[in-house]
């Protein structure tokens, strides 16, 4: 076992990393406080999945609160709230996590509880539900297989995620990020329970676990009740190839899509280097904040402030970080009829980002020293923000380093990562708008 | 907790000792109706559009330069008017807090009911939302909790510029608290500068003028037909008693069974893991000064709403009729107690829950009362405050038309 102490801003204490012999990485964070937080981030998401098995990350997700050989199905969630716990899990491109936040009375029982549903679940066939053709008549008995449906259908519904998803799949050739982490309802309607455990043995191994456990608590007491209880099956990881990182869109163009919406919708996608890439995961960082995050933005003042009947009803930046390959989002609501002055206004402003000041570049220096302060502010965003950087960037030393790179990145060093990766020209750009008639 | 008096507002301070960042929230009370729907929603997204001594683009340049976060928002009951900062940010934070309350010029009126109108636009393409506004209208129907996002696209147009003023004088008059949770190091230095930046706004008492919510009078179901939904959105909801009422805490232990423990509660369990009806399934209970709605929300297939609604009925049916287990009772009032202390951990959650709670008049050892009120709740409790549901009730349906119920 290997011990690490990692400084992270705003906590009293340093942050102890072991890396146990299986490979299992424990991360314990000191937080004075009533409460404590237990997650455990698997590396895995829509990145090891193929067009056979799309979605069985997130369809496992909810599978692994159906019961251990220990533990029926709704125990976990029944007990766990009955202390008073807050708990769930969530998918994304890199990994799946599941979280519990409660009273530290309750810690020993929530680690009991938490170690055993991650190394010992069952998946009951009866919990899963049976798979059927989507395109037939559904099965009187609907479990599981037909809440994730439910899920599916209901992103359908939703307008930014129906933007979001076909601007994804326009930014990528090959790589897996190109699939919707939530999969399709044919996939999901008929994947059968061996391929979820097969996909559940093969990534959901101890090197491919972090745990992380953030409050007030005997850090010895607990490292070993992780040890014991993280009982893992005697499973390989499976290595998957992703095949090259994909860092510019190679078809960039726009498409539009309709629907029965009153205003338009409109995403402009980029792709950029690994989050691993540190200094320039900054730089996008430092770009976002001051393009488009927040009233003083030049988005926002350009486009919505100096205007005196702004079109724009929003407008966004967002830097989504990634193992392999970080996307950096531009998105606006706003007037449908005024759609033909959207592209150029925003591709205008991208082109000015070159011209960033020292203010400005200060502004976003002190929003970063803001937003470490707010990420120890609670147990539950102390976990995630570990469990990002150790999932993420395979590396926690982000968090002591991060605020090192920021002070050494000058304007300069923003305008080559903005010339290298905002190329107005080399982006994906999505839109909804209202149907013809309107 | 301490309290002091600056004139005539009372100041609560927390300490909250090795925190980062401090908040502040002033708490105003609302006591009269909206002359025209939104007017408050407007005012409120004008106080960050300049004063006297900024304009609105200098206005979040000095916030967000500073890593401040300040935001004012109307609720029904009352305005808050909230920033966090650094702690070495807070004089600052407060000198702009004072700034947009007393010296907003409200000069971009014109421009500010156009971004509303948008806003609202955009917001009600939202399934979700469309359905909630129809639901809210209907349940608060002629009460001034009725002002939904609708009913303010309906209404903006014939709000004045003086309006604004009128309402800022409304706010000035009004009973307010002001809340301080952090790292207070010095007590004195900071009362000090509440003094200095704040000292414009005096305390006042006076009577309430909105009336008490009325009971429904006979049922109804309304149907809103949108024909490229995949879900169908469904809400059925009934009035109820409000927190000054004995029954508020069995209401909220039988909410918490019924639909809002999380992923354990009753309609979760069987509507949801049993039945696969739904992904997001739940009950919710929101108390108001002049009433309380308890209402039913899903998103289903638009094949299964009426399934779904009988579904629904069945689970209150039982809780009804058969009594839960001392175990259900009392992993309840830990699951509510629970989530209490789960969303009062950050010093912005507690400033903005114990400032609410004193100028609602619940005290500041409401929290206490409230613990032990919730565990006071016996399953008798429970089966009686599940009967509310046998009030009119009002549905909303919204869906494909080929679906309509």
């Amino acid at each position: 076992m290997k011990k690490e102490l990692i400084n992270f801003p705003y906590l009293t204490k340093p942050i102890s990393l072991y890396t146990l012999d299986n490979g299992h990485k424990v991360a314990l964070a000191h937080k004075e406080g009533a409460l404590v937080n237990i997650s455990s981030w698997v590396k895995t998401g829509s990145i090891n999945e193929d067009d056979v098995n799309n979605g069985v990350s997130h369809f496992l997700e909810h599978l692994m609160f159906k019961g251990t050989e220990r533990f029926k199905a709704g125990d976990f969630d029944r007990i766990m709230e009955q202390k008073g716990g807050i708990i769930n899990a969530a998918t994304w491109k890199d990994y799946t996590f599941y979280y519990i936040t409660i009273s530290k009375n309750h810690l020993d029982l929530a680690l009991d509880m938490h170690s055993d549903m991650m190394t010992n679940i069952t998946l009951p066939e009866e919990e899963i539900g049976p798979a059927f053709d989507i395109a037939g008549v559904a099965p009187e008995e609907k479990r599981e297989r037909y809440v994730v449906l439910e899920e599916i259908k209901m992103r359908k519904d939703q307008n930014w995620s129906k933007v979001y998803h076909a601007l994804n799949d326009m930014m990528y050739e090959k790589h897996p990020y190109k699939r919707d982490v939530i999969g399709t309802s044919e996939i999901i309607s008929q994947i059968p329970r061996s391929a979820i455990m097969d996909y559940y043995n093969s990534f959901y191994t101890p090197e491919n676990i972090s745990t992380i456990v953030a409050g007030d608590f005997d850090e010895e007491h607990v490292l070993q009740e992780i040890i014991k209880g993280f009982k893992f099956r005697n499973t390989k990881t499976k290595i998957m190839p992703h095949g090259e990182m994909e860092l510019e869109i190679k078809n960039p163009r726009t498409e539009v899509q309709r629907g029965d919406v009153n205003c338009g919708y409109i995403m402009f996608g980029f792709l950029a280097d690994s989050a691993k890439n540190l200094k320039e995961s900054i730089a996008l960082d430092i770009i976002s904040t001051v393009l488009g995050e927040g009233k003083s933005s030049r988005l926002y003042v350009n486009l919505i402030e100096k205007m005196a009947e702004p079109y724009y009803y929003s407008l966004d930046t967002c830097h989504y970080q990634f193992k392999e390959g970080n996307n950096f989002f531009i998105e606006a609501n706003f007037d449908h009829t005024k759609f033909d002055k959207v592209i150029p206004e925003i591709k205008n402003e991208l082109k000015n980002i070159q011209n960033i000041t020292e203010d400005e570049l200060k502004k976003a220096k002190k929003q970063t020293k803001v937003g470490f302060a707010s990420s120890t502010e609670t147990v539950a965003k102390l976990g995630d923000s570990i469990g990002h950087y150790l999932t993420v960037c395979e590396d926690l030393n982000v968090a002591q380093n991060y605020e090192k790179l920021l002070e050494e990145i000058d304007i300069q060093y923003i305008q080559d990562v903005a010339k290298k990766y905002l190329d107005p020209e080399k982006c994906a750009i999505n839109v909804l708008l209202p149907n013809e008639e309107k | 907790m301490k309290k002091h008096v600056i004139n005539g507002i009372e100041i609560i301070l927390k300490n909250n000792a090795k925190t980062p960042r401090v908040a502040l929230v002033c708490n105003f009370l609302i006591n009269k109706e909206e002359k025209y729907a939104g007017i408050r929603s407007l005012y409120t997204k004008l106080l960050m559009q300049g004063t006297k001594k900024y304009s609105a683009v200098e206005l979040s340049k000095l916030i967000e330069d500073n890593g401040i976060e300040l935001n004012i928002k109307c609720k029904q009951d009352n305005l808050t008017a909230c920033t966090l900062c650094l702690n070495e940010d807070f004089e600052l934070a407060v000198d702009i807090l004072g700034d947009v309350l007393q010296n907003s010029t409200f000069d971009e009126f014109e421009k500010e009911v156009h971004k509303l109108k948008g806003e609202i636009t955009s917001e009600l393409d939202e399934p979700r939302l469309l359905a909630t506004d129809k639901f809210v209208r209907k349940i608060f129907e002629n009460h001034y909790y009725s002002n939904s996002y609708s009913k303010i696209l309906e209404e903006l147009d014939k709000i004045s510029k003086e309006d604004m003023f009128e309402i800022s004088q409304q706010f000035m008059n009004s009973k307010k608290v002001i809340t301080v949770v952090g790292d207070i190091q010095d007590e004195e230095k900071l009362l000090n500068i509440i003094a200095e930046k704040l000292a414009f706004m005096e305390n006042y008492e006076s009577e309430d003028e909105i009336p008490v919510v009325n009971k429904i009078q006979a049922p109804t179901v309304d149907f809103i037909a949108k024909d490229d939904l995949a879900q169908a959105q469904v809400l059925k909801g009934v009035i109820v008693p409000t927190f000054t009422h004995e029954d508020y805490p069995k209401i909220i232990v039988m909410n918490n069974i019924l639909g809002s423990a999380g992923l354990s509660s009753r309609l979760f369990v069987e509507l949801r893991d049993k039945k696969g009806l739904a992904y997001t399934v739940r009950s919710s209970y929101e108390p108001m000064i002049r009433g309380a709605i308890l209402y039913f929300y899903i998103a289903c297939d638009p094949s299964n709403i009426q399934k779904s609604l009988d579904e629904f009925d069945i689970e209150v049916k039982k809780l009804q009729t058969t009594p839960i287990t001392e175990a259900e009772l009392q992993g309840a009032k830990e699951n509510v107690i629970g989530r209490l202390e789960y969303f009062s951990q950050t010093n912005m959650q507690q400033a903005l829950m114990i400032s609410g709670d004193y100028l609602l008049g619940l005290g500041l050892d409401w929290e206490e009362k409230y613990r032990k009120m919730i565990n006071d709740v016996t399953i008798e409790d429970v089966q009686h405050a599940a009967h509310y549901f046998n009030s009119n009730s009002i549905t909303v349906a919204l869906a494909k038309s080929e679906y309509k119920i």
